[in-house]
């Protein structure tokens, strides 16, 4: 069934003339070293191309010096050289960017790009049809992919995506301006920390939060759930309990001490370097969000697939993730969605192996959750929540 | 003696101290200014040499020369601030051309289409960045282009070209056209005219449009992002790389490029101060 | 010989070309498209179509009133700030720089060359709760006790002041550079007091510099939000922030087209206001 749906796809391109001329190894026989011969029976070329175009946000791959290790390995391995371009620094502008070009049909000149799973975009592009499908057959380590992430509602069969990295959401405190802040209660209501507190401007996460503390569940987001969870948030803008709504620039005022406390992400705090600055899933549960990696129409399926196959080895993915102090190789340090690579990341870095925010316990995980997608693209919701944030 | 006289002769301490504080307090008031210009820049100096505690460059922990030393120890922060400068420099040099050409056929000359012009020349600066960006981007799509240097040098000229109007015009108003009659009473024609004379007297106002284009241009974030493809210019790279924590060597760069336009300044200063001592000698 | 000439031929429209053909085409155009798509309704999943959808004007209109006047608010003030601050600065680089102007007018470009965030954070350690300035207007009961200065509607303000000050210093300095100091010299002989000599003579002399400085900054800065995104609260907002969620976040492209044009519509009567106050000779220059 799904050799006759790519064929279909591909013939639909050849008509549509324009479009094929951009796919740069798909259908051109130009002579790429190291072509495999093709597995399976897809008819997707499988042939390697010269170079892999990937899209990542800022500092989000492991880095010696002035390179990157993984990609190195990967080039050495396959001789596909990456060409790693940081130009992602926010979903919602990325999207914003690249949807003028998909929306004519024409390639972004990339082969992955990585959009989080928080924000309506990853299932936007899907639901568009401006991802391609990607080549399993070229994906054996697919069946290291952590169970939670195997079937989310944005791509129920893990058709088009796979994740990249995983963080949590959470409240952050500094304990020299005030007693531990658990609890949503805590955040939104307490007087003490009146004008001292901020929220997340991501809805998924921010809601996610919210709507766990009042016993709601967020995979599946009703509109009463959704009502009671903005009322309590806009009450805490209205009396000022609320000082700003903040991407990841709450770091700067959290770690001057502007702040007592903070909804922020699990990967930034461990990075202030500050001691007196604590993290932990709130009580009553916290929100799970995944940057996934998707292959934008146009780009080459075959290659990024073989890429995502390399990533998805425990051992390159335990390495990337932990670094490798001996080697001054300095790893992402946020979750990785592949099973081992824990294990994996112990030879390499023992003490990142160990950090519970970078390989969180099965009872941790449990109480983090993820927003549900249909709640992300309800228009409705999501001009409330910018009316909120935006005065 | 007449008792006007004695009372001239007897300036008080207070007034000599009065005169004293009213000749200065301008350039009191100016010094002041420029601390609370250049403050942030200070603060970004001090931390350029920060040995920060974690990703984060945001508390003071350590001095170190580390960041000075590998200065491009961070991937992508040479070529991002490489770009910055030529397209700063390349867009300034053209818009303020393009533009001082506008201000002298809008001052100087009625004609049909004078008020249409002037609108035009407001219009870009009251576009939103967002939408500006965004519909330029549909542009370059539809013109079937290939994003990277040139959508993003043809991005910033175009927002660049209005302030440089804007600026030699408000040199040009007041221009005393005397100078450039007598210039051609003596015999001179309109181009020698412009070039000896006009010219040489709107230098200032095209300097200062030049580093104000400059400025603009090396500091740009939303247009460029939506016209730059995949190359990342300097401001590109700190909004991304401050996301996980802007490293010290975002400091050291800004810092680097104060110190050496500084100089450069300097050295032209010092230039002519010793042509025109030779020229007295 | 006429100093002011009215429609000598080609030379006006030579001297424009190359200028306004470039802005004609990239800019116009583009402006083009924004006009087209402020008229089309839909949305991300199924689609945009031009349907004439005026509505869209109205509902931005309506409904965002508070956060238009509010722009148009912070950018006068910010513009009147500047305008007092950056003054006597230019007038003292125009006439006591002498040999140093050049090097004073780098200084004053000089914080663009760290990037905006980099030196907003830098005025937010500054300005911290904790900091020295902030401790020192508490002990001065210029705030209450627990007062801050960061995430308020002030700090949104001197925000935009700050970042705007070079474009309403160097346009200032321009004009007034030119003014022969002879001039003010004679204007001081006349006049009874320093004071007097400068309002009745150099400062009009000036305003073609004022001018240009208030344009330069108001007309940008009502569209501005990234001060307000970085050193506001929800209700320190502007539009140019409501405008960048409905592209962003809401992906609705014709409401952000639509309260782009009527936020230009507002900018364009505010100048032709101000063009009235100051005479149009000011602003479009046919004084000769």
């Amino acid at each position: 069934m799904t050799d006759q749906l790519t064929r279909r796809q591909l013939l639909e391109r050849a008509a549509m003339g324009g479009a094929a001329i951009t796919f740069p190894g798909v259908l051109a026989a130009c002579g790429s070293s190291g072509s495999k011969a093709s597995e399976g029976t897809t008819s997707v070329e499988q042939k390697l191309a010269k170079t892999l175009n990937f899209s990542n946000w800022t500092l989000y791959i492991d880095t010696k010096g002035q390179t990157h290790p993984s990609l190195d390995a990967f080039q050495k391995k396959t001789g596909v050289h990456v060409n790693y371009v940081e130009d992602i620094n926010d979903n919602a502008s990325f999207f914003g960017k690249i949807q003028g070009p998909l929306s004519r049909g024409q390639s972004i000149d990339r082969d992955i790009v990585v959009l989080t799973d928080n924000d309506r975009y990853l299932s936007l592009m899907i639901k568009k049809g401006w991802a391609e499908r990607l080549d399993k057959s070229a994906i054996p380590n697919f069946k290291n992919l952590v169970d939670v992430q195997k079937h989310p509602n944005f791509d129920p069969d893990r058709e088009f995506s796979l994740p990249w990295q995983s963080g949590m959401s959470g409240i952050a405190y500094n304990d020299t301006l005030t007693d531990p802040v658990l609890s949503v209660d805590d955040l939104l209501e307490n007087p003490k920390l009146k004008g001292k507190i901020t929220v997340l401007n991501s809805m998924g996460d921010a809601m996610t939060i919210v709507m766990l503390a009042n016993g709601d569940d967020p995979t599946n987001v009703t509109d009463k759930a959704w009502n009671a969870a903005f009322k309590r948030i806009q009450t805490a803008v209205n009396n000022k309990q609320i000082r700003q709504f903040t991407g990841n620039d709450y770091a700067p005022i959290l770690a001057r001490g502007d702040l007592s406390a903070a909804m922020s992400w699990s990967g930034d705090i461990a990075q202030i370097g500050n001691k007196h600055i604590h993290w932990n899933v709130p009580e009553a549960g916290g929100a799970l969000w995944t940057d996934n990696m998707l292959i934008p129409k146009g780009g080459n399926v075959y290659t990024a697939s073989v890429y995502m196959n390399y990533v998805y080895d425990p051992k390159v993915q335990g390495l990337m993730t932990a670094g490798d102090p001996k080697r001054k190789i300095v790893g992402i340090y946020y979750i990785p969605p592949v099973k081992g690579a824990g294990e994996a990341a112990k030879q390499f870095n023992p003490s990142a192996a160990n950090n519970p925010l970078i390989f969180p316990s099965a009872s941790t995980l449990k109480k983090v959750k993820i927003f549900d997608s249909k709640a992300l693209n309800n228009q409705k919701y999501l001009e409330q929540w910018q009316n909120l944030i935006s005065g | 003696m007449s008792a006007v006289a004695v009372e001239r002769a007897r300036p008080s301490v207070l007034a000599k101290v009065w005169a004293f504080v009213r000749h200065h307090v301008l350039t009191a008031y100016s010094i002041l200014f420029f601390v609370y210009l250049l403050l942030p820049i200070a603060v970004v100096v001090v931390f350029s040499f920060n040995n920060p505690p974690g990703k984060f460059n945001y508390t003071w922990n350590a001095f170190t020369w580390d960041n000075w030393l590998h200065w491009d120890a961070v991937p992508g922060i040479r070529s991002s601030i490489v770009l910055s400068l030529q397209i700063a420099l390349i867009a300034s040099i053209i818009a303020t051309a393009l533009g001082t050409l506008i201000a002298l056929s809008l001052v100087r000359y009625g004609f049909r289409g004078r008020a249409t012009t002037n609108i035009l020349i407001f219009l870009p600066l009251s576009t939103p960045e967002i939408v500006l960006g965004a519909s330029l981007l549909t542009l370059f799509l539809n013109m079937n282009v290939v994003f990277g240097f040139w959508t993003i040098l043809i991005a910033h000229i175009m927002f660049c070209i209005s302030f440089a109007v804007v600026t030699v015009k408000a040199r040009l108003v007041g221009f005393d056209r005397h100078l450039e009659e007598a210039a051609m009473d003596l015999g001179a024609n309109e181009w020698t005219t412009f070039r000896k004379v006009t010219l040489p007297l709107i230098a200032p106002a095209i300097l200062a449009a030049l580093l104000l284009c400059f400025a603009i241009s090396i500091d740009d974030f939303v247009v460029t992002y939506f016209n730059s493809g995949s190359e990342v210019t300097f401001p590109l790279f700190v909004w991304g790389a401050a996301r996980i924590g802007a490293p010290p060597q975002v400091n050291v760069i800004g810092t680097a490029i104060f110190v050496i336009a500084v100089t450069l300044m300097l050295i032209n200063v010092l230039v002519q101060m010793r042509r025109e001592k030779r020229g007295l000698a | 010989m006429s100093l002011f000439h009215r429609h000598r031929g080609l030379t006006p429209y030579l001297l424009l070309a190359p200028g306004v053909l470039f802005l004609a085409v990239f800019f116009l155009v583009p402006l083009g498209f924004l006009g087209y798509q402020s008229l089309e309704s839909g949305n991300i999943d199924f689609g945009y179509s031009f349907t004439w959808s005026w509505s869209n004007y109205w509902d931005a209109l309506h409904n965002y009133r508070q956060q238009f006047i509010r722009s148009l608010e912070y950018a006068g003030i910010a513009t009147l700030l500047a305008l007092v601050i950056s003054y006597p600065v230019a007038y003292w680089i125009a006439f006591r720089g002498g040999r140093w102007k050049n090097l004073l007018l780098l200084f004053i470009v000089a914080p663009f060359f760290v990037t905006y965030l980099i030196r907003t954070l830098a005025w937010e350690t500054i300005l911290s709760d904790n900091g020295f300035v902030v401790n020192t207007l508490q002990t001065l009961h210029v705030l209450g006790p627990s007062g801050r200065l960061l995430a308020t509607s002030t700090a949104v303000v001197t925000g935009i002041t700050y970042n705007f000050l070079p474009f309403m210093a160097l346009p200032l300095y321009v004009s007034l550079e030119q003014i022969d100091a002879r001039l003010i010299e004679a204007a001081e002989d006349l006049y009874a007091s320093k004071w007097h000599a400068f309002w009745r003579v150099t400062f009009p002399l000036s305003l073609p510099g004022v001018v240009a400085g208030t344009l330069l900054t108001f007309i940008p800065a009502a569209g501005d939000f990234i001060n307000a995104q970085l050193l506001g609260s929800p209700d320190n907002h502007m539009i140019g922030n409501v405008i960048q969620s409905k592209f962003l976040e809401l992906t609705d492209y014709p409401a952000a087209a639509a309260m782009s044009f009527i936020l230009m519509a507002g900018i364009l009567i505010a100048v032709f206001l101000y063009a009235r106050l100051v005479g149009t000779e000011q602003l479009t220059g046919t004084a000769g």
